[in-house]
């Protein structure tokens, strides 16, 4: 009786097993598979080293004349493309080091960026980008112009560049350019 | 013992089975877990669109004259479930897939609407609530409802036809100041008041017709402006604005019209979609023919770039004889405004307002005039040339 009972509570532990071993080891198995041709931004491993540092290039506007210029900063080359780009935000509303002009509000603050696999970057900037704007065409399109093509000239995953104000699409910073759309750099913006 | 035996077959059947529902239950769940919730309701003065799902969505948003898009991005496939709805504003729905995004795609019935939307959390949801303005902004503006789109025999070569109507848009207005001068200026009195003036040389001078968007201080969304053209089969659309810059020392006028890095994608849609005619997108839902519709809609303005840019030149031109500051000149953007518009179109930055010389003289109504003057001869040569 009692061995009985053993020899069936053992063929159950053996037929769950092999369901075990059915479930997972045979049938279609759906794949996720990442897209075979553009890695992910936020998964590119960047063969970095710990404190090492990488030169990107920066645009203000200048006094002199309605071009965007180039500023060079070493920025840390960080573990991801989607870091690397969240710092040149940074250091580009920050401000520049040459006495360029900086197109944003002082107040602005970058809350978000991350990247697609389409190569469109997503970059979420506090209010104050829209509150404390000046309002101007040339005023929006500088901001603009300066964190587009800040991005798409430095990392080559980012094609397009969409603008969000605290997490939101909206329709322009002041009255102006739509932000509706993601935004292919404009090089002819910048200074020969 | 027979029957004990028996017994214990079974209780081993339902352990098994128990265990068999669990380690199923368990591992679908994910997929199972992935849906969206479509539901549209009707309230007293808006009608409402929320969208429920599963997982933080990342969305965007479109708003077309005959519908309302919301583009979701994702690589993960997931159940679309609509509950049925009836909807005085909302005629339809529909969705589409793509490579890693999901359309989806609200009809709505001819007419102006205002937009709003939110989203809340657990579970997540968006909202976005779309409510008819009322009759009474209506009756400010020459025909509010929005023109359907051109059709496809009237788009591809823009034509050279007889100049009937001129649209002044000034720019601004309303609950939207636009750019402020040092001194407290606000754009949009100045831009009315420049359009104004220009809308008065125009009528005294020439044999045409002058629609307005706006002659009072009011809010005019920049979609509706370019529906204002287009109802008024506007010829010529100028847009007046005052400019300002970060840079302290900017000055002298600009005209810009529109850049086609804006338009680049739809160009190829539309290039995709003509060589491809009876070639149906990937499962689409919505029907092909509003697709095409949709996007002539969008790219009304590239038909007459070249019409676009011929006139900037000329008020360019005429503007920097009166202005004479160094060239600006004439530029190119995404501007929301000029892109619905079918005819040539272009905005006019008179000057800048950040500049406190400039806001002082586009205070001047004596630079007013002299300002609207110059639009106006600038409009002339184009005739001119175009006739």
């Amino acid at each position: 009786m009692d061995r009985k009972r053993l020899a069936i509570l053992g063929f159950l532990f053996v037929f769950l097993v092999v369901l075990v071993f059915i479930f997972f080891k045979t049938g279609v198995r759906e794949k996720i598979k990442p897209s075979p041709l553009v890695p992910t931004p936020e998964s590119m491993e960047l063969p970095a080293k710990p404190g090492a540092k990488i030169e990107v290039v920066l645009f203000f506007l200048s006094e002199k004349d309605t071009y965007l210029h180039s500023e060079k900063r070493e920025i840390d080359a960080g573990v991801s493309v989607v870091r690397q780009a969240k710092q040149a935000v940074e250091e580009l509303l920050k401000g520049s080091q040459l006495g360029y002009i900086s197109p944003f509000p002082p107040e602005t603050k970058l809350r978000e960026l991350h990247v697609t696999r389409g190569g469109v970057a997503y970059v979420d900037f506090s209010k104050d980008i829209v509150e404390e704007h000046l309002s101007g065409s040339s005023a929006e399109i500088s901001t603009i112009y300066s964190v587009v093509n800040s991005l798409a000239y430095n990392f080559d995953s980012i094609k397009r560049v969409f603008i969000l104000i605290e997490g939101r699409e909206k329709e322009t910073l002041g009255g102006h350019i739509s932000l509706s759309k993601p935004f292919l750099p404009l090089y002819d913006l910048i200074a020969k | 013992m027979n029957k004990e035996l028996l017994s214990q077959k079974k209780k081993s059947v339902l352990i098994g089975g128990i265990a068999l529902f669990l380690l199923l239950s368990n591992f679908s769940l994910p997929q199972s877990q992935s849906f969206l919730n479509i539901s549209v309701k009707d309230h007293p003065k808006l009608s409402r669109i929320i969208v429920e799902s599963s997982f933080p969505l990342s969305f965007e948003i479109e708003k077309r004259p005959s519908d309302v898009r919301i583009i979701i991005r994702t690589d993960t496939s997931f159940l679309i479930q609509k509950e049925p709805f009836e909807s005085s504003v909302i005629r339809s729905f529909g969705w589409r897939r793509g490579r890693d995004y999901y359309i989806l795609t609200f009809n709505i019935i001819p007419g102006r609407f205002s937009y709003d939307y939110f989203t809340l959390d657990n579970p997540p949801q968006l909202i976005i609530d779309l409510s008819p303005l009322s009759e009474k902004k209506e009756e400010l503006l020459p025909e509010p409802t929005i023109v359907p789109p051109l059709s496809r025999t009237e788009r591809p070569s823009a034509p050279s036809r007889e100049i009937k109507t001129v649209v002044i848009d000034p720019g601004h207005g309303g609950l939207w100041p636009g750019a402020m001068g040092k001194s407290g200026t606000l754009e949009k009195d100045i831009t009315l008041a420049i359009s104004l003036k220009l809308a008065a040389v125009i009528q005294r001078n020439l044999a045409l017709r002058v629609v307005l968007t706006r002659d009072k201080d009011v809010d005019v969304s920049l979609e509706n402006r370019a529906a204002i053209a287009n109802n008024n089969k506007a010829d010529i659309f100028i847009s007046i604005h005052a400019n300002s810059s970060y840079q302290k020392d900017a000055r002298g006028p600009e005209t810009y019209f529109l850049s086609l890095e804006a338009t680049d994608e739809e160009a190829r849609k539309l290039a995709y979609l003509e060589n491809n005619p009876t070639q149906p997108e990937e499962g689409i839902a919505g029907g092909n023919q509003d697709e095409i519709q949709m996007i002539l809609w969008d790219m009304a303005q590239t038909a007459y770039l070249k019409q676009s840019s011929e006139l900037a030149e000329s008020i360019q031109n005429e503007l920097n004889l009166l202005l004479r500051t160094r060239n600006r000149g004439i530029r190119q953007a995404p501007f929301t405004v000029l892109a619905g518009v079918a005819c040539a179109a272009v905005l006019v930055e008179v000057a800048f307002l950040s500049n406190p010389r400039e806001e002082r003289r586009l205070l001047n109504e004596d630079f007013q005039n002299d300002a609207a003057k110059a639009i106006y001869d600038g409009l002339v040569s184009y005739l001119e040339r175009n006739s």
